[in-house]
């Protein structure tokens, strides 16, 4: 029998599925009604759509309630109260705690936290650290720039509140990261899967450090990409590091829903804390039974400042036909998130999931971790290009490997690539999250 | 799991604490020290709540 041992709340994370759903209802009436009552953005969105809180009597009614889409906080910001404009739902005084998204996809969204928002944040993430294996005996290394962007920053408050040391690794390049993580001996990491495979890669390079040898690094949380969930992608960071690496998905404006136990079967959606809903990607109908790919509505059920309330996401993932052996009771999406709608395009006449390459690329030892997918339209046709790395000392190996790649990418993708190789290194290196695929097209 | 707990009993803990905060609050007749402490601890408390007292309830039907 599973011991509670494993749970950060047994009692939440093993509730019958019929009464986490009867939980998440009553909290969705809750954080409705707030919004509604307190901000006159919520009210008029929701009055315009003909809705009152009082409309919200069974779990299909919150259908009913339109959704926001981030170019709505965009419009709504800016403007008193300054920065967060009608959207807010308490007295600016009461915000304790500013961050904004990265603006890879447009104008930052900014997001106002009040403190005990940020607590439901950081009790959220607990859920997915404890879930991971963290205990009080770790020692958390935090590679990453501490600024306005949400990042690692509640992994550094999770793991403190968990009673683990945290060593904040932000002013430090990456060299004086790699050496401080090996000086102190730390047992953890949280990074993105570009930057994890990045430091692994300097610390070979530059420092002759093996970290799979030279560094007691023995789990890492990955988060705010795809990849920890991408196989090809966590075995490279697996051997890299000698580590378990565990994915952990989320996103400013909704919070940290999702994460993997140690069981890694799926990524578990914090149920108790979320409310997540997959629409047909071409109808928008819901999807409730498992195997087919979606978009993702989420909503936060404890945000109060700013409510994220059926936040149309853009993240496709899938519900999973498995429940875990870890016993809990949060359903699992299989995969994580295996794209976004916004980059999820037609190319020459196929829906194409740039992430969809990812793991192809990555099975080849003979090329790097970097990559770039570019769409063009230089006549009438469509064309892609794949821009790879080759990894040093495996040039010769390259002509061999060029059709058995060409060929995989085809029956997984449907569509034919220009290949275009590069010396290892020539690609750019992000420090956080990647921006991989280009459409230049003119739409 | 949760016969594992005694939840009404937790649920009654997590109240008394939080009627002890806000006589605390109520008590220190403004003092910045006690008042942002306390505005702390009734944040976790209310994290309990979440957690646990919301959770009895929903048992409880």
């Amino acid at each position: 029998m599973i011991g509670k041992e494993i749970y950060w709340n047994p009692l939440l994370e093993t509730l019958p599925p019929e009464k986490l759903q009867k939980l998440q209802l009553v909290k969705f009436k809750e954080i409705f009604q707030w919004a509604y009552d307190h901000s006159k953005f919520y009210r008029k969105l929701y009055s315009a759509a003909g809705i009152e809180p009082g409309d919200i009597k069974t779990f299909e009614d919150i259908r009913k309630v339109p959704k926001l889409e981030k170019s709505m906080f965009r419009e709504a910001q800016g403007k008193d109260p300054y920065p967060y404009g009608d959207m807010l739902c308490v007295p600016l005084e009461n915000v304790a705690v500013y961050r904004q998204t990265s603006g890879t996809t447009g104008q930052p969204v900014y997001q106002a936290d009040t403190w005990l928002d940020w607590e439901s944040g950081v009790e959220a993430y607990c859920y997915a650290l404890y879930a991971q294996g963290y205990r009080n005996t770790d020692r958390l290394f935090l590679p990453f720039g501490y600024n306005v962007f949400i990042a690692f920053w509640t992994y550094h408050y999770a793991g403190e509140k968990l009673g683990c040391e945290v060593i904040p690794g932000g002013v430090l390049n990456t060299e004086a990261r790699i050496l401080k993580m090996q000086e102190l001996r730390a047992t953890a990491i949280g990074a993105t899967p570009t930057y994890a495979l990045a430091l692994a890669d300097t610390a070979r390079r530059k420092l002759n450090i093996d970290p799979a040898r030279d560094l007691c690094v023995r789990k890492m949380t990955v988060a705010g990409e795809p990849g920890g969930s991408i196989p090809a992608t966590r075995r490279r960071l697996e051997e890299a590091w000698g580590a378990r690496v565990y994915d952990q998905v989320g996103s400013t404006e909704a919070g940290h829903w999702g994460w993997e136990c140690t069981n890694q079967s799926g990524i578990h959606v914090n149920e108790a804390f979320f409310l997540l809903e997959i629409e047909d990607l071409e109808t928008g109908e819901p999807i409730n039974k498992p195997g087919k790919k979606g978009k993702m509505v989420v909503t936060n059920l404890h945000r109060m400042a700013q409510p994220c309330i059926r936040f149309d996401s853009k993240d496709v993932i899938q519900w999973s036909s498995h429940r875990c052996e870890c016993g809990r009771t949060f359903r699992l999406l299989e995969g994580g998130v295996i794209g976004r709608t916004d980059d999820i395009t037609k190319v020459k006449g196929v829906l194409f999931a740039p992430t969809a390459c990812e793991e192809i690329i990555r099975s080849f030892p003979e090329l790097g971790s970097e990559y770039q997918i570019i769409v063009t339209r230089p006549g009438n046709e469509d064309e892609i290009t794949l821009k790879l790395e080759i990894n040093p000392g495996c040039e010769s190996k390259v002509e061999s490997i060029k059709d058995k790649l060409l060929t995989q990418l085809r029956l997984k993708t449907n569509i034919s690539y220009n290949l275009e190789l590069h010396d290892f290194g020539s690609l750019p290196r992000a420090e956080g999250k990647a921006k991989r695929f280009k459409d230049l097209r003119q739409h | 799991m949760e016969q594992q707990y005694d939840i009404k009993g937790m649920a009654a803990k997590i109240e008394a604490l939080k009627k002890a905060a806000v006589e605390l609050k109520a008590m220190s007749q403004g003092i910045p020290a006690v008042d942002c402490n306390v505005d702390r601890i009734l944040t976790n408390i209310r994290i309990l709540e979440i957690s646990f007292t919301e959770v009895a309830d929903i048992l409880r039907e």
